[in-house]
């Protein structure tokens, strides 16, 4: 034992070795510092910014500082860091060009980040997919549908395309469709409805309710009433209203037409030649 | 009608119920249904909206017939429950957006005093610290915005107003409380008042000895061009109840010298 002890002790304090110890001690310290800071600027952050963006404040602090010190502790051990610096720039590049999606959504992600058209707990509408916003992630937005599904949107996309944002105001309009018989008077028609929409206290009185006239249809008069509610409401109301609208309707005789044709055998002809049976009859002749 | 009707002035106020027993409360058009058991109250109500502009008071009945077919209904479970309990009225949880029936015009420096009824909610509280069990409006006054656009402003409730100008015209209701407001044009152009926003929830409830349910005046001094008006609270019951009892305190504590965007607002 007593042998091998200034071997021991002569190892241990070669220069090589001290520099590994110097080099774990930077690394540790790097540890513990950038986890401080990040968890400091959170602090901060939280009182100040969205969950998202300090999410992101916290996470790139952290590799940040973290990244300096291993920089330092792997210069402390002899590597030559110009020549490291140089392979990973090469590889950068090689990476970059195999990855491009993946760096458009990064940055794409970025921008949304900054630009906020929509926040966690949005409802949005991308294309045909409409749901509830889940999380905002790197490379994509993670949405779950009205029939509970999960759907994955890459940021690229969102970028691109147009997003509706359907939470973003606390107000919407429900544009109901409506179609009434020619035989109508379109003044008590626009009575009716504004009574209802009066009577339903989900519609609010103000801003007005509008009541405009599309056009001669095909086969019915054609209009369009629009009214106004609180966002939350918007099912509630669009559902009581129709149901509302048809009873007012049918309380006095206002007729929603079913679809129309008129068969002529030609301008100058009599009309098509009409047996009726009556059902007795009807039924000894099968 | 049931003999045992209560011909008070005031539906508010202490209630005393036998156990099993059931009282009912007719106002406006609500019908309110406390029954009282030895471990839970129940709840039942329904509203007859074609008797939303009864003037002809109200009914209490201390000793009512239960009715199970009343459209909705709520249990509250105690250990125990006492005898008391206790109707409440409150004044709305949002502002309401009063607009005259004719738009009423107010020249440079003038001023005006306009009675405006906003619609009263009811509460049931019982036991000893008192507990809330129960809030609803007495009649459900139809939402409105009130907002320079349709992005930006908020949710409040609607009234229609005659803009009375003279306490003797006033209605008696017992469902809506009366909030005298103050205009005073100090801007330099005529005011057109089509729409006044009263801050309802940071107002309080008087008791008038008629049986009549006031807040606090207020003062909306409307400024050098444009709407915004500064709002002032008047403190304690207004000039035609001096004598009244505080019956409720406000939703909200307001905050001191705010402007509020009180009148007008129109939209593009």
């Amino acid at each position: 034992m007593n042998e091998w002890w200034p071997y021991f002790v002569e190892f241990v304090t070669s220069d090589r070795v001290l520099s590994l110890i110097r080099a774990i001690f930077l690394v540790v310290l790097g540890l513990v510092v950038a986890k401080l800071t990040s968890i400091m600027l959170t602090r901060f952050t939280n009182k100040h910014l969205d969950t998202h963006q300090s999410m992101l404040i916290r996470r790139g602090s952290y590799y940040l500082l973290l990244g300096i010190f291993v920089v330092s502790a792997m210069k402390e051990l002899g590597f030559n860091l110009s020549v490291l610096l140089g392979a990973a720039g090469i590889l950068t590049v090689a990476i970059g060009f195999a990855s491009q999606t993946s760096a458009s959504n990064l940055i794409s992600g970025l921008f949304l980040v900054v630009e906020r058209p929509f926040t966690i707990g949005d409802v949005v509408r991308v294309g045909s997919t409409v749901g509830e916003i889940l999380s905002i992630d790197l490379l994509s937005i993670k949405l779950r549908t009205f029939d509970n599904l999960y759907v994955r949107i890459p940021n690229e996309s969102i970028i691109k395309s147009e997003l509706t944002n359907l939470t973003r105001f606390p107000i919407r309009r429900i544009d109901l469709q409506l179609g009434v018989s020619y035989k109508e008077t379109l003044s008590v028609v626009r009575e009716i409805l504004f009574d209802v929409a009066d009577k339903n206290p989900l519609c609010l009185e103000e801003p007005k309710s509008l009541f405009i006239f599309k056009g001669f249809g095909e086969s019915s008069l054609d209009i369009q009433f629009s009214i106004w509610v609180k966002r939350e409401n918007f099912l509630e109301l669009r559902n009581s209203i129709s149901e509302e609208i048809k009873t007012a309707f049918d309380s006095n005789n206002i007729e929603i037409p079913f679809p129309h044709r008129t068969l002529y055998t030609g301008s100058a002809t009599e009309a098509f030649p009409i047996n009726i049976q009556d059902s007795q009859s009807a039924q000894s002749s099968k | 009608m049931n003999t045992d009707c209560v011909k008070d002035v005031i539906w508010w106020g202490n209630k005393i119920l036998q156990p099993n027993g059931c009282s009912s409360l007719k106002i406006g058009p609500l019908l309110l249904q406390v029954s009282r058991y030895s471990q839970e109250w129940q709840i039942s109500y329904e509203y007859d909206l074609d008797k939303v502009e009864d003037t002809n008071g109200w009914e209490y009945s201390a000793n009512a017939k239960p009715n199970g077919a009343l459209e909705k209904s709520a249990r509250y479970v105690f250990q125990r429950t006492n005898d008391k309990f206790i109707i409440q009225p409150l004044l709305a949880d949002r502002p309401v957006v009063s607009r005259p029936v004719t738009p009423i015009h107010l020249p440079v420096g003038e001023q005006i005093t306009l009675y405006l009824s906003s619609p009263l909610w009811l509460t049931i509280k019982v036991g000893e610290p008192s507990t809330q069990l129960f809030e609803i409006p007495i009649h459900r006054p139809s939402d409105t915005w009130f907002g320079p656009s349709t992005v930006e402003g908020e949710l409040c409730y609607a009234s229609r107003t005659h803009g009375l100008l003279n306490l003797e015209e006033l209605p008696q209701r017992s469902h809506r409380a009366i909030t005298p407001v103050l205009i005073i044009n100090q801007a330099d152009s005529e005011l057109l008042l089509e729409r006044v926003s009263l801050p309802v929830p940071y107002l309080s409830l008087f008791g008038g000895i008629n049986g009549s349910l006031w807040s606090e005046a207020i003062t909306l001094v409307r400024e050098e061009g444009g709407d915004m008006a500064s709002l002032k609270i008047d403190k304690g019951p207004p000039t035609p109840v001096e004598n009244s009892v505080l019956v409720c305190n406000p939703r909200k504590s307001s905050e001191k010298n705010s402007f509020y965007r009180a009148l007008n607002t129109m939209f593009g």
